[in-house]
């Protein structure tokens, strides 16, 4: 009986005008969506792997010269996109693309993408992800919201009733078969997908496929979620109009408010820190000490003292290597303390605000659904994380061996001596590993937790309401 | 009897429910608007202000040093310089760029050629993607959805129901009995958007706002009214009110969610960014290049310029490295003009695309007009620029010289005041894209009334 009934609202949904039409609409859209994205992307990791190759070259030649002036001489990183970037850009376009990494400073990756775009940037992107958590419901609800209200408004329903269907199987045949038209229509969009990123140079790293088959299990999640919802609503609602309104409000209310909204509102909740504040309580800690009663010019007097004590000699001139090399590894590495705890706190503040309002998905679902599949895209904030740990490491290894240089190449008391222009090849470039699928999942999984409930709890509604269906 | 149909109608809507509520919400939405985009305009007042107060006690106390000894201007060079963005004239009507693009920066000497660090303020990176909860968003995005709750059946359901026929047996004119119905039910919401957009304006800077205050009262009007206009044309086909109420609701996702983000797309394919990776390695290139020729430029550089040759004829580090950052401007200058070109043709291109969809008219009229909009933040990335040349005209040939600084110089120090737009030019833009949006107004208003007229009037669903 299901399947009959399925095969029927199967066929209906594909001979509905309007269904064809909001059909090739989105289908066309996501078509335009992946292939401009798979231009742009592509563009994108070409000329930041261009100019790290360009930047590499910039360092080796930098000729004779002082290793502490290469220290501030620096590197550039850049960093590199994701290829499921791809299907959702994200925040990459709100995150810096390049850090400079010199001697005594952590820097932030600065010039975002968003700041060399127009202000259309801000209305969103027109990316596969956008099509699929925006659009797709409304082309679910365009089909599902007069599936139930629209047969009893003209009367159909107490027929097919009257015939002994029961109101259970006649529900469930309805969602499975106006489900597998959705298919038909999303199923060219995940091959084109697929074919997208198998296309895409390079795009093996992190493991892309994995992510992939997960973020087409978080958006089937979803848009089942959405299905179930659309057809109790039209399984309650008196009439086609008023299932209509209450959709139409709820999608806007999912799709619309409920981003922005979280957003700010979790700015109240937990705020992010002012540039300006972040800054000195950094500084602070680098001249005083974490905990403010240990002032810089101190340890580095009791560190001078324990070093002699250690190579039992009295003054710093008879030292076998240049002490100003060892002061200098010392204070990178208590600075490199002091911006782990700043950099870490901020950062654990920002991971605990997108957290905040991915639980809010338990409201509106699209929160969970954009926090899942931006972590599984490998662009959202925990990815950024990463990256920028990676780049702070390589400014830790890159001063270090300068320092080392300037301590054993240079005699005793002086900043003086050039480095031998050997010492920069001694430098690996740097390259960057993105976090394998595990990191992704972890991430993924409050959003995908948040979507499983909704899937949940949206059919085992759909159960209860099925039975109850009221034919006038 | 036309006003009669208006108050009749006025009456009908006092007295439906869901009216009040959405008129309760959209002011609720209003005013969280209102009162969120005051709230960063505050941050950013505040921090403008704190810069402008550091700057001035910098300068109070060079001033009292100055008065009693010379100073070294490397010294004081090396504090440099911030290059503030005074707090946007009407920042309540539309955050615009003004949370991501920097308004503030340090001009420092040694720096000039360095690519600038572009972050003034802490952000979570989600945040900046969701957009905020502000004016601009509520009515460019949620006005026209309660909007069209209110008139998305002013003739459809009549139709529906037969009782349009009842309707026009009185004799009324289609079109007169349409627009009064279509003018009253959405007049509580255009007033509300009208009056908010007034309280936006009380909180603008002081003096010189008027104008752009009442441009921006026409646009929220004109864009209100492009969507009463789009009802009242739908209405007049639409067999029955849900169809109605679905090609409205088509509508508003194609001209607010995807025409917006189509032309977005368009024009990156078109005019794509150029690289910025590109643009910071090119700049790295020529420093390394310059800093290894460092001595000989300096050398050829009192070639040229020997009135600025020192004394003792020894280079110094700080000449030397002004000679390379020189160079360096210069080498990088051709890759910048051609970043910010691109750039430039971007936004003129989204300028002449706007009218694809009037939200993304109303929505770059509202930012133009509160400030924070593209052309206002490029006007002062160009005046720093320009100001960058002046810190390096002034304190370079002193460097060079090893002259100190006098007292005599106090006055004439670089000073970094930004010059806002002449009027003419965002007026020009603002009244382009309001005659845009009336004029698509008029369109459809046009089509209405051709399709009413008696001959080709349908009044029965068939």
């Amino acid at each position: 009986m299901i399947a009959a009934i399925a095969r029927k609202e199967f066929l209906d949904a594909w001979r509905d005008g309007r269904f064809r039409i909001a059909a090739v609409v989105v289908l066309a859209l996501l078509g335009v969506a992946l292939l401009m994205a798979w231009q742009q992307v592509e563009r994108t990791r070409s000329e930041r792997a261009a100019a790290a190759v360009m930047e590499r070259e910039n360092w080796l030649n930098q000729g004779v010269k002082n290793s502490h002036s290469a220290g501030h001489f620096g590197v550039y990183v850049f960093k590199p996109l994701a290829p499921l970037a791809v299907f959702d850009r994200g925040i990459e376009p709100f995150v810096g693309t390049t850090v400079f990494l010199e001697a005594h400073r952590q820097n932030q990756a600065a010039f975002l993408p968003a700041q060399d775009a127009t202000a259309m940037r801000r209305f969103g992107e027109l990316t596969a992800a956008a099509g699929l958590q925006l659009l797709a419901p409304l082309v679910i609800l365009l089909l599902t919201f007069g599936a139930l209200a629209g047969e009893r408004e003209r009367g159909t329903l107490r027929q097919v009733l009257s015939l002994g269907v029961r109101p259970r199987d006649l529900v469930l045949g309805k969602a499975l078969g106006l489900g597998a038209a959705l298919a038909t229509l999303l199923l060219p969009v995940a091959l084109l997908g697929a074919a997208a990123l198998a296309t895409l140079p390079d795009a093996e790293g992190g493991g892309s496929w994995v992510r992939f088959a997960w973020m087409g299990g978080a958006y089937v999640l979803y848009l089942a979620a959405i299905l179930a919802v659309c057809l109790a609503v039209s399984a309650m609602a008196s009439t086609a109009r008023a299932a209509l309104a209450v959709l139409l409000v709820s999608w806007a209310a999912n799709a619309v408010l409920a981003p922005r909204l979280a957003a700010d509102l979790v700015q109240h909740i937990l705020p992010t820190p002012k540039l300006v504040e972040f800054e000195a309580a950094m500084n602070q800690a680098v001249q005083e000490g974490l905990d403010g009663h240990n002032p810089r010019n101190q340890r580095l007097q009791t560190f001078a003292q324990e070093t002699l004590k250690k190579h039992g000699k009295t003054r710093i001139e008879e030292l076998p290597f240049n002490f100003n090399g060892l002061v200098m590894l010392e204070s990178e590495r208590m600075a490199g303390e002091v911006f782990d705890h700043h950099y870490g706190k901020l950062w654990d503040r920002l991971e605990a605000q997108d957290l905040t309002v991915t639980w809010a998905g338990l409201v509106a679902p699209l929160l969970g659904l954009r926090s899942a599949s931006m972590a599984l895209a490998g662009t959202d904030f925990t990815h950024h994380r990463h990256f920028s740990v990676a780049a702070e490491e390589h400014r830790r290894d890159f001063v270090r061996v300068l320092n080392e240089d300037m301590m054993n190449n240079t005699s005793g008391g002086h900043h003086g001596g050039v480095a031998d222009p050997s010492l920069w090849e001694k430098l690996p470039a740097f390259r960057y590993e993105p976090p394998p699928s595990a990191h992704a999942l972890r991430a993924a999984t409050p959003g995908l937790v948040v979507l499983l409930l909704w899937a949940v709890v949206a059919w085992i509604a759909l159960l209860v309401v099925a039975p109850r269906l009221k034919p006038n | 009897m036309t006003s009669h149909l208006f108050k009749l109608e006025l009456r009908l809507l006092a007295r439906e429910r869901v009216a009040w509520v959405m008129l309760v919400l959209f002011a609720a939405a209003l005013g969280y608007g209102l009162w969120n985009g005051g709230r960063l305009a505050g941050q950013q007042r505040e921090i403008a202000v704190a810069i402008s107060k550091d700057k001035e006690s910098f300068h109070a106390q060079l001033r009292e040093y100055l008065g009693r000894q010379s100073l070294d201007p490397k010294a004081v060079a090396g504090q440099g310089t911030m290059a503030v963005l005074p707090p946007a004239p009407l920042p309540l009507l539309a955050t615009g760029q003004s949370d991501l693009s920097p308004g503030h920066e340090s001009v420092v000497l040694w720096k000039l050629a360095a690519p600038a660090d572009t972050r003034s303020e802490l952000e979570n990176p989600s945040h900046l993607l969701a957009g905020r909860f502000d004016f601009a968003f509520v009515l460019v995005w949620l006005f026209p959805l309660f909007l069209l709750a209110m008139v998305y059946d002013l003739m459809a359901g009549d139709r529906e129901s037969g009782t349009l026929r009842l309707a026009l047996a009185q004799g009324v004119a289609p079109m007169q009995w349409l627009l009064r119905r279509a003018l009253a039910r959405a007049l509580p919401i255009l007033a509300l958007a009208a009056l908010a957009t007034l309280v936006a304006g009380m909180f603008g800077s002081p003096g010189g706002t008027t104008l752009r205050l009442t441009l921006a009262l026409a646009v929220v009007l004109a864009y209100g009214l492009f969507w009463v206009a789009l009802a009242v044309a739908v209405n007049v086909v639409a067999r029955s009110a849900a169809s109605a109420a679905t090609s409205l609701g088509a509508a508003w996702v194609l001209l607010v969610l995807v025409a917006p983000t189509l032309l977005n797309v368009s024009v990156e394919t078109l005019y794509p960014t150029p690289s910025r990776p590109e643009l910071v390695a090119a700049g790295r290139k020529a420093s390394g290049e310059a800093e290894k020729r460092g001595g000989d430029l300096l050398n050829s550089f009192y070639r040229d310029h020997p009135e600025l040759a020192p004394p003792g004829q020894q280079a110094d580090f700080a000449a030397q490295h002004l000679t390379v950052q020189g160079e360096v401007g210069r080498a990088v200058e051709p890759v910048r003009q051609k970043f910010d070109a691109q750039l430039a043709q971007q936004q003129t291109a989204v300028g002449r695309w706007r009218f694809v969809s009037p939200a993304i008219a109303a929505h770059e009229a509202l930012t133009d007009l509160a400030g924070t909009g593209y052309w206002r933040y490029r006007a002062f990335r160009e005046q720093v620029n320009a100001f960058k040349q002046t810190v390096a005209d002034f304190y370079t040939p002193k460097i060079h010289r090893r002259e100190p600084l006098t007292m005599a110089d106090y006055e004439r120090l670089p000073r970094f005041s930004f010059r806002e737009e002449p009027a003419g030019d965002w007026l020009e833009r603002a009244a382009v894209g309001l005659a845009g949006m009336l004029v698509l107004t008029g369109a459809l208003g046009l089509w209405a009334w051709r399709r009413l007229r008696p001959s080709r009037l349908e009044p029965l669903s068939n």
